[in-house]
């Protein structure tokens, strides 16, 4: 191995290790609304219970997640809640209406996180009668299975005041956003930017850049609808493509090619946008909790 | 000539470019540590309005300590009298530390445990102190963020010359982090 190598991995690895300092490690990706990392559901309990929460999910657009863990690796149940929330997402974005229901075996704690947007409906009063009356007792004799069953079921019909009656709709995808878009085809603009380069490049003119730099100032600003945003847009491009054009001019940019085919900036781009869905669930919604709920032993 | 006078117009492009980034990520940065601690006062007030709730529900059962609860109420007047983020985060230390001393005492009165409505406000009252903990820390990154871009290097000149300073940490009150808290399960 070179030394080169060496000094990579070294860099890598430091850069990860506070990460791996904290007391929070995230128990996996989420695999449903019920993950059973402890795995003390027998197969048909835990299949009804994904099965209602699913449903309920369809019905109100309430995102319940239950999840067990063997242990919470010396973490408070209360952190570990509130991390696992924001890692996972429960609950819609912009509705926050996640719920989830967290227990550790070796440590025999439990809590019932809620996200911003249920707080009214499912109480820190409520959530605590739901584990010192169902949860405690029935943890205590082993019933794990049937006992998340009644407490997801009191869990629900405390939310039920809150349902929205129309169905869910992801608010998002709807609106017209111009940062989406810009996200989603900015490689269209390295092509074109690229052939403009090219262009530019053949073309003797030094000036011809900043005019082409002022022309997409102007559409940025009209399409923003900004003044200011437009002024200082075709100000700042325009000087840009003058610096540009004068610089492509000089080295004679694109002079040898044929065409403006070549993939200049293009290529060393990995990744793109990673859908995970497998078997229904399509994950949670990005929703997220403030510590609100309450946590209870066993 | 003219190549001087187009390197004049980069130079100036390129700082001005990022004054005007640098500038803009403070100003976002500060705003969302404002609205940060917004949501820790909050927080803040739902716990101070739960307190009064669980003082009336036990002040009869504990006629003989007067002083803890004219400590809390002094607390909390001072709370409501106070103008900076700094200054509130003081006085609700003061309030929370009044009310530890409460939970301490009530420990001398184990038949408040098992009345309802004491286990409920103390459900609440938990709660919501879980809620200012949490508030409290995603403050306290906010402001790490903040800080960090004022401290480093191209950032504290943008900082300094637009005035921008060095935001505090909240910082909870020694001792307080393990501030006792009263059992209710039932044994």
């Amino acid at each position: 191995m070179s030394w080169r190598k060496l000094i990579i991995i070294f860099f890598v690895a430091a850069w990860f290790l506070p990460t791996m300092l904290f007391a929070y490690q995230s128990p996996g990706k989420a695999q449903g609304f019920v993950n059973d990392f402890a795995g003390v559901f027998k197969d048909e309990e835990k299949q009804s219970l994904e099965q209602k929460l699913s449903a309920y999910e369809k019905q109100s657009g309430n995102e319940i997640a239950v999840v067990s863990v063997a242990s919470l690796q010396g973490d408070t149940i209360e952190n570990f809640a509130v991390e696992l929330f924001k890692d996972w997402g429960i609950g819609k974005k912009e509705k926050d209406n996640g719920v989830l229901l967290l227990f550790s075996l070796e440590d025999r704690k439990i809590r019932i996180e809620v996200g911003y947007g249920l707080e009214g409906s499912l109480t820190d009063a409520q959530s605590y009668w739901i584990i010192r009356d169902i949860i405690t007792p029935g943890f205590r004799e082993g019933n794990y299975g049937a006992t998340i069953n009644e407490a997801t079921d009191k869990i629900i019909s405390a939310l039920s005041g809150e349902i929205l009656p129309e169905a869910p709709v992801e608010s998002n995808s709807k609106k017209f956003n111009f940062w989406r878009i810009i996200e989603n085809t900015w490689w269209l603009f390295l092509i074109i930017g690229n052939g403009v380069a090219i262009w530019l490049g053949r073309t003797k003119s030094w000036w011809l850049g900043g005019v082409l730099g002022g022309i997409s100032g102007i559409i940025i600003g009209l399409v923003i609808a900004s003044l200011v945003v437009g002024i200082i847009t075709t100000l700042g491009l325009t000087i840009l493509g003058l610096i540009l054009d004068y610089f492509l001019s000089k080295k004679g940019y694109g002079k040898n090619r044929k065409g403006p085919g070549g993939g200049f900036f293009i290529g060393g781009f990995g990744g793109g946008s990673s859908g995970s869905s497998s078997s229904g669930f399509g994950g949670f919604g990005g929703g997220s909790s403030g510590g609100g709920g309450s946590s209870g032993s066993w | 000539m003219k190549k001087t006078g187009l390197i004049i117009i980069a130079i100036v492009a390129v700082i001005g470019i990022f004054l005007w980034s640098s500038y803009n990520s403070l100003v976002s940065r500060n705003e969302s540590a404002d609205n940060q601690w917004a949501k820790v006062e909050t927080q803040y007030q739902r716990r101070f309005d739960l307190i009064p709730n669980l003082v009336e529900a036990v002040k009869g059962a504990m006629s003989q300590e007067q002083k803890v609860f004219g400590d809390l109420a002094e607390a909390r007047s001072r709370y409501s009298g106070a103008q900076t983020a700094n200054e509130k985060a003081g006085a609700a230390s003061e309030v929370e530390s009044a009310f530890s001393r409460l939970l301490v005492v009530m420990e001398n009165y184990p038949q408040l445990k098992s009345i309802d409505t004491v286990q409920t406000l103390m459900a609440q009252l938990e709660g919501s102190e879980n809620r200012i903990s949490v508030e409290r820390s995603r403050y306290n990154d906010e402001i790490k963020s903040y800080n960090l871009v004022i401290k480093r290097f191209p950032g504290n000149l943008v900082a300094s010359m637009f005035g921008y300073s060095v935001r505090n940490y909240f910082q909870a009150e020694a001792g307080s982090e393990n501030a006792p808290k009263v059992d209710l399960q039932v044994k």
